[in-house]
Formats: C-alpha cells, structure tokens, sequence
C-alpha cells in the first residue's frame, strides 16, 4: 500500500512497493524517451556535426524537401507554441529553445529515475533537488497520460471518471487512467511536502 | 550578426517605432496541472508571495489565462521557455 510524500528533516519520503515503482519508472522512462532530443548519426562534415550536437537543424535539413517527422501530438502541449498568433515568430522561439527544453526535460526524469531505483526498501527518499526534479517530471508523464487520454479542458478532466465508470473492463484507458490518478495523487502529495 | 536590409518596409518601421512597448507573458489553463503545482511554480521561478501566486493561479483557472510577467521580450522569452520547462502552458506577446 503505497503511503504519499512527506517532509523527514530535510528529505521527502514516501514508501512505494516493487510494482508501484517499477510502473511509475516505466512511465518515466517512457516520457524520457519521447522528450530526449533526437540523437543524430555523425555525417563525418565537421562543420554538420558540431551544429547537430548543439542541437540546430543541418544545412541539409532545412531544404525544403527534407523529410517532416511527424510529431506526436503530446509533444505539442509539452513544448507548446510560444507565439499564438505568429507561426514565424512560434517557429523562431521553437529553434532556439526545443533542444535545451528538450534536455532539461530529460535530464528531469533522469533524475526521477535514478532516485526511485535508489529506494531502499519501499521506502523513497528524496534530497531537495531530487524533489524538484521529481515534482516537474510527474508534471510531464501526467501531460503525457492526459494527451493519451484525450484531456483538453477541465470538462474532459472532470468526465473523466463517468467516461470509465462506462468502459470495458479490458478498455486500454483503464489502465492510463489508473496510472494517471496514481501519478496525480503522488504528485500532490510531492507539492504539498515541498511547500510546506 | 548579420548584414542591414537596404531598406525596411512600412510594417518593419511601426514595429521599431513600438519597441518600448513592453510585452507580457501568459499561462493558459489546462486540465492537467494541478492548482498547488502551478501556485509553486508561480512562487518558485518568479519569487511571487504565496498570496499573489494563488491569485495568478485562480485567474488561470478561472478566467482560462493571466499575465504573469511583463517587461523586455527577451526576458519575457526567458520566462517563457522557464515555464515550459516546468510544463506549464506559457506563451508570450506584445502587449497591447
């Protein structure tokens, strides 16, 4: 039985069973994956390769007719666009920002990662800079569940329990659902440790 | 750096003509982050009282955004890419 975050002298600690940490790892890494910039093959062109480490798009890349990945739509609300009535600026801000908010992101949950697979015991025990980076990766892996969940407004939120009151029982939302009320309960619980 | 166009058009000489006006930033309201998350991080990153984070913060939720900072675009681009690096939902503007 999982028991939420609270304050122990200068630690915040909860207590997590193998399977409740092992999911919530799970889904961090899994976020960690998306939100981790892209890794590019060296070309050998010095010149391309220092640009694509720094995270800015190839000479080659920007061609007109370079290929377009496809973005996953979660991306778009964990790295908005910045100007809502300017595509060029949007796009502007976009290039100078993706690859270092992508990092921080990863390195977030990195962090996540690493402190729970430290637990000892059940027992979860993080230092103040593990919090903060705790208390922001929980923020995008529930973005992430709310996307996945098809959550826009606070109305879809709110239906959200009747919308699987109603589900099968084998309804693949179920489990996300699971998950993401997990994560917001932990999440909470996190906030209120680190505020208090 | 880069090389100054021979010449600007119309709408190029409004815009420097409006540098000083300032811009903002905003956060728009989303169904996921939690009403004490956005608090913190209104009181984390800008400093904020609690009494004015919880103030921004209602007026999030309430009225669907607010303007949580005003002042040069590029510090206004700062606290964009910070709010979004706390996943907020944050984008900027001129103020008008």
């Amino acid at each position: 039985m999982a028991k939420a975050f609270k304050r122990k002298g200068g630690r915040f600690v909860a207590r997590l069973d193998d399977d409740e940490r092992e999911v919530v790892a799970g889904l961090l890494e899994q976020t960690r994956q998306l939100l981790a910039p892209p890794y590019r093959e060296p070309t050998g062109d010095p010149f391309d390769d220092l640009v694509a480490r720094l995270g800015l798009p190839r000479l080659s890349e920007l061609a007109d007719d370079a290929p377009q990945l496809p973005r996953d739509p979660a991306l778009e609300r964990l790295l908005p666009s910045a100007h809502r009535d300017d595509p060029a600026l949007a796009a502007e801000f976009r290039r100078l920002t993706e690859h270092g908010l992508r990092e921080g992101k990863a390195a977030n949950l990195a962090t996540a990662i690493s402190a729970l697979q430290d637990a000892d015991g059940d027992k979860v025990r993080l230092d103040q800079e593990q919090a903060e980076a705790m208390v922001v990766a929980l923020t995008d892996v529930r973005l992430l569940l709310g996307e996945r969940l098809g959550l826009r407004t606070d109305e879809d939120a709110d239906a959200l329990q009747d919308r699987l009151d109603a589900a099968a029982e084998d309804d693949p939302q179920l489990y996300l659902a699971a998950y993401y009320n997990f994560l917001t309960w932990l999440q909470e619980s996190l906030i209120q440790a680190l505020m208090a | 750096m880069s090389i100054a166009p021979a010449e600007l058009s119309r709408a190029e000489i409004a815009q420097d003509l409006s540098l000083d006006r300032p811009w903002i930033t905003l956060v728009w309201n989303d169904p996921v982050n939690l009403m004490s998350y956005v608090t913190y991080v209104f009181q984390t990153y800008f400093g904020y009282s609690r009494e004015k984070a919880e103030k921004l913060m209602l007026d999030v939720h309430q009225k669907g955004r607010a303007v949580v900072s005003n002042g040069s675009r590029e510090k206004m681009e700062r606290d964009t890419e910070a709010l979004q690096g706390f996943g907020l939902w944050a984008t900027l503007r001129k103020d008008d």
